[in-house]
C-alpha cells in the first residue's frame, strides 16, 4: 500500500464502523461496541504505518470532488509533520478512551449509539486532520460538531443533556459562520483553499496577507475550542459520558480548532497574533477563577480545560505555533487522564460527581488515585511532568515578549495548581461524605489500564527527545528558536523559579485554605460574596439568556409576523385566490349542455370572421 | 332550360341555414347528427355549383374529400351515439350535462 492508501485506510474505517453500527447493531450494543473498538484499533495500526511511511516529503493525494464551472472541490490528504504529529496522538488517545469506554458505557441502554457516535467523531477527527483544504476541513468541522452534539445529547432523558447539545451545537454555529465567511473570502482572494497554495502564495507574496480573512478565520477556532467569549458551551457539555468528555471535550475536539490555527498560521498578520494572544490569555486566566466556583468534578476540569486552550491560543498568538502543538499534545495525555480518572471515579461513586459528597476515594480506589495525582502534577507543570516542558516553553515566549502576558500566564499557573488542589484534597482525602462514595470500589481493568498509560504519557509525553522521528519537528524548531532567543536563559531560570512557586504555593494553598476532606467548601463558608461571584462566571450565561429570551425574541416575533401576513397571507393565500378567481370565471362557462357549445362556437367564428376581415381591431 | 348559379347557391344556403336552426335548436342527438350532414352537403353543393359555374374540376375535388371525410365521421359518430344510448338509454341533449361543473 502506498501511505496514501494507508492514510485512506485509516479514514475509513472507523466511518465503516459507524456505518455498520447504524445499519445493523442499533440494538446490539456489546457488539456495537467491540467493532468500534477494533476500528479505533485500526487507526492506530494505519496511522503507526503512516508515520513510519512518511518520509521527508509531506504525503500529498488530492481527488476532484465537486465541479461547477471553474470552481472545482477537491478532497485530499495534506499529511506533513504537524498532521503526523496530531495523527498519533488523536489515534492513540483515541484508542485508550475507547478501551475506558467499554468498562464504563458496559451499563449502558444505548451502548450501540454511543459507539457509533465515537466511531463518527473518530472518522470527523482524522478527516480535519488529514484535510489539505480549507472546504473540505469545513466539511469534517461540522461532522465533528454534528458527533460532539450527538454524544453531548446521549442521555437524552434528561433536560440538561438536551439543552447542553443544543447549546453546544447552536454555539459552534456562530463562530462557524465566520468561518464559512472566511473561506468564501479566502477563495475570492487567493483563488483557491488548499493550504499548500496559499502558503506559497503568500510566501512569494507577504503583502496578500489579509488580517480579515484571518479574523475570519479564526472565528471557528474560536467556537470550536470554546474561546472567549463562545466559551458558554464547553462546561454545559460536561453533560454528556465521561468518556466524550475526555475525548471530545478535551483531549481532541476542542484542540482541533488550534490544531487549524497551526495548519493555517502563515495566513496570520502581527494585529490577529496580537489579539489571538490576549484573547487566550484573558481566557486562561478567567476559567481558572471560575473553576473555583465549580463542585462538580467534571466542570472544574471543564474550565481547566478552558484556562489550558487559552495557553494554547497565547502561545499561538506569540508566533509560536510549534509550542502550542505541544502543549496540545501533553494537554490532551494528561487531561484525558484527568478526565478518564475522573470518570472512574464517577462510575465508582455510581454517578455521583460533586466533590463536596466524594471523600476518601484515595483508600478505595487507589489505582485512579494514583494515576489521577500524575495527572495533577502534570497539569501544575511539576519539573519533570509533561505539562511543565510545553507550560514552560509558553510561559518563557510569553515573557519574552510582553510582560503582561507572563504575568498573566504566571497568575494562571497559580490558580491552576490552586483549583486542582482543592479537588485533590477534598475528593480523595478524609472520610466519604456519602453513601455513594463510602461503596467506591475500583474500575475493571479495561478501565484501569488506560489510565495506566495515559499516566505513563503524562510523564514521558513532555520529552520531546524520545518522540518518533516522524512527529513534532515544528516542535523541535520553534524550542530550538526559543532556546536561541535573546535573554532566554535568564527568562527560563525565572520561569522555573516563579513555575515551581506557583505548583507548591497552589497545591499547599488549597490544603491550608480548603482543608482536608471538608465537608463544604471554604470560600463559601468564609467569603460568600466572593465564592458567588466566580461562581457566576461573569454572568455570560445570564447575559446570553436576556440577549436571546429578550432581544431575539422580539425581532424573532416581529419577522413571524412579516411571515405570517405578508408572505402567507399576501403572497401565497393572494397568488392562490387569483388564480383560484381565474378558474371559478373560466369554470362558468362550461355549462356542460352541447347547445352552450354550439354557441360558443358561433361566436368564435363570429370574432375570427370579424378578425379575418378587420371589422374589428 | 339552364338554371343559374345563383339559384344553386340559394338553394345551398336554405339547405345549410336548416342545418344550422336544426343543430341549436333540436334535442335529439341523432337529429343534430343529421343537421350537420345537411350542413356538409349543402357546402357540397355550393361546391359543385361553383365548380361548373367556373369550368374547372377544383370544387369537385373538395367534395370527394367532404364525402370521404364525412363517411368516416359518420361511422365513428353513430358508434359514439349507440354507445351512448345503450349506457344511458338516452340521446337527448338535455340530459347529458355530465360535463357541467
Amino acid at each position: 500500500m502506498t501511505a496514501a492508501q494507508i492514510l485512506l485506510a485509516a479514514l475509513l474505517a472507523p466511518l465503516l464502523s459507524a456505518v455498520l453500527i447504524a445499519c445493523f447493531l442499533r440494538r446490539r450494543g456489546t457488539l456495537a461496541s467491540y467493532l468500534s473498538v477494533a476500528a479505533a484499533a485500526g487507526i492506530c495500526v494505519f496511522s503507526y504505518l503512516a508515520i513510519k511511511a512518511n518520509e521527508a516529503e509531506p504525503i500529498r493525494a488530492a481527488i476532484e470532488w465537486l465541479s461547477f464551472g471553474n470552481f472545482t472541490v477537491s478532497m485530499g490528504f495534506l499529511f506533513d509533520g504537524v498532521a503526523a504529529t496530531m495523527l498519533a496522538m488523536v489515534a492513540f488517545v483515541g484508542l485508550l478512551i475507547h478501551v475506558f469506554s467499554l468498562g464504563y458505557m458496559a451499563d449502558d441502554k444505548a451502548k450501540g449509539r454511543f459507539f457509533g457516535g465515537l466511531s463518527i467523531f473518530m472518522f470527523s477527527m482524522l478527516g480535519i486532520i488529514l484535510a489539505d483544504n480549507l472546504i473540505m476541513i469545513f466539511v469534517f468541522w461540522e461532522l465533528v460538531g454534528f458527533s460532539s452534539y450527538m454524544l453531548i445529547g446521549h442521555y437524552l432523558d434528561t433536560d440538561d443533556a438536551a439543552a447542553a447539545s443544543k447549546k453546544a451545537f447552536i454555539v459552534n454555529r456562530i463562530g462557524d459562520l465566520g468561518f464559512l465567511i472566511g473561506i468564501v473570502y479566502a477563495y475570492w482572494h487567493f483563488g483557491t483553499t488548499n493550504i499548500e497554495a496559499m502558503g506559497a502564495a503568500v510566501n512569494a507574496d507577504p503583502s496578500l496577507i489579509s488580517w480579515v480573512i484571518a479574523a475570519l478565520l479564526m472565528c471557528g477556532f474560536i467556537g470550536k475550542s470554546a474561546q472567549f467569549p463562545l466559551h458558554v458551551w464547553l462546561p454545559d457539555a460536561m453533560a454528556g459520558p465521561t468518556p466524550v468528555s475526555a475525548l471530545i471535550h478535551a483531549a481532541t475536539m476542542v484542540a482541533a480548532g488550534v490544531y487549524f490555527l497551526i495548519r493555517i498560521a502563515f495566513l496570520f498578520p502581527e494585529s490577529v497574533l496580537g489579539g489571538i494572544a490576549i484573547l487566550g490569555t484573558s481566557v486562561a486566566v478567567y476559567a481558572g477563577f471560575c473553576a473555583y466556583g465549580q463542585n462538580d468534578i467534571k466542570k472544574i476540569l471543564a474550565y481547566s480545560t478552558l484556562s489550558q486552550l487559552g495557553y494554547m491560543s497565547a502561545a499561538f498568538g506569540l508566533g509560536f505555533a510549534g509550542i502550542a502543538l505541544f502543549h496540545l499534545i501533553t494537554h490532551a495525555f494528561f487531561k484525558a487522564l484527568l478526565f478518564l480518572g475522573a470518570g472512574s471515579i464517577i462510575h465508582g461513586c455510581h454517578h455521583e460527581q460533586d466533590i463536596f459528597k466524594m471523600g476518601g476515594i484515595l483508600k478505595k480506589m487507589p489505582i485512579t488515585s494514583i494515576t489521577f495525582f500524575i495527572g495533577v502534577l502534570a497539569l501544575c507543570g511539576v519539573y519533570g511532568f509533561a505539562g511543565f516542558y510545553s507550560k514552560d516553553a509558553i510561559l518563557v515566549a510569553g515573557g519574552l515578549n510582553s510582560t503582561a502576558i507572563f504575568a498573566l500566564l504566571t497568575l494562571g499557573a497559580f490558580l491552576t495548581a490552586g483549583y486542582m488542589g482543592r479537588l485533590v484534597w477534598i475528593v480523595f482525602f478524609g472520610e466519604p461524605k456519602s453513601d455513594a462514595a463510602s461503596h467506591a470500589h475500583e474500575s475493571g481493568f479495561s478501565m484501569v489500564l488506560p489510565l495506566i498509560i495515559l499516566a505513563v504519557l503524562s510523564v514521558v509525553g513532555g520529552w520531546i527527545e524520545v518522540w518518533p522521528e516522524a512527529t513534532g519537528e515544528i516542535i523541535r524548531e520553534n524550542l530550538e528558536h526559543l532556546h536561541h532567543a535573546e535573554g532566554h536563559d535568564a527568562m527560563h531560570s525565572k520561569v522555573m523559579i516563579l513555575g515551581s512557586t506557583a505548583w507548591i504555593v497552589g497545591l499547599l494553598g488549597s490544603f491550608f485554605f480548603y482543608g482536608v476532606g471538608k465537608n463544604g467548601d471554604a470560600l463559601q463558608n468564609r467569603a460568600k460574596s466572593v465564592y458567588e461571584f466566580l461562581k457566576a462566571r461573569l454572568w455570560f450565561d445570564e447575559i446570553y439568556g436576556f440577549y436571546v429570551a429578550k432581544i431575539q425574541q422580539r425581532v424573532a416575533v416581529l419577522l413571524s409576523f412579516l411571515d405570517v401576513f405578508l408572505i402567507k397571507g399576501l403572497f401565497v393565500r393572494g397568488s392562490a385566490g387569483l388564480v383560484g378567481l381565474v378558474g371559478a370565471c373560466s369554470r362558468s362557462l362550461h355549462v356542460g349542455n352541447i347547445h352552450g357549445y354550439v354557441y360558443w362556437f358561433l361566436a368564435g367564428i363570429i370574432l375570427l370572421w370579424a378578425l379575418a376581415t378587420g371589422v374589428v381591431l | 332550360m339552364t338554371v343559374g348559379l345563383n339559384a344553386f347557391l340559394i338553394v345551398a344556403g336554405l339547405l345549410f341555414a336548416v342545418g344550422l336552426l336544426g343543430v341549436t335548436l333540436r334535442q335529439n342527438t341523432l337529429v343534430i347528427y343529421m343537421s350537420l350532414e345537411l350542413m356538409l352537403n349543402a357546402v357540397n353543393l355550393a361546391f359543385v355549383a361553383f365548380s361548373r359555374y367556373n369550368g374547372t374540376m377544383d370544387g369537385n375535388l373538395f367534395v370527394f374529400f367532404i364525402i370521404t371525410v364525412a363517411a368516416a365521421e359518420v361511422a365513428l359518430g353513430l358508434a359514439i351515439i349507440v354507445a351512448l344510448f345503450r349506457r344511458r338509454q338516452s340521446v337527448m341533449v338535455d340530459q347529458l350535462n355530465a360535463l357541467s361543473h
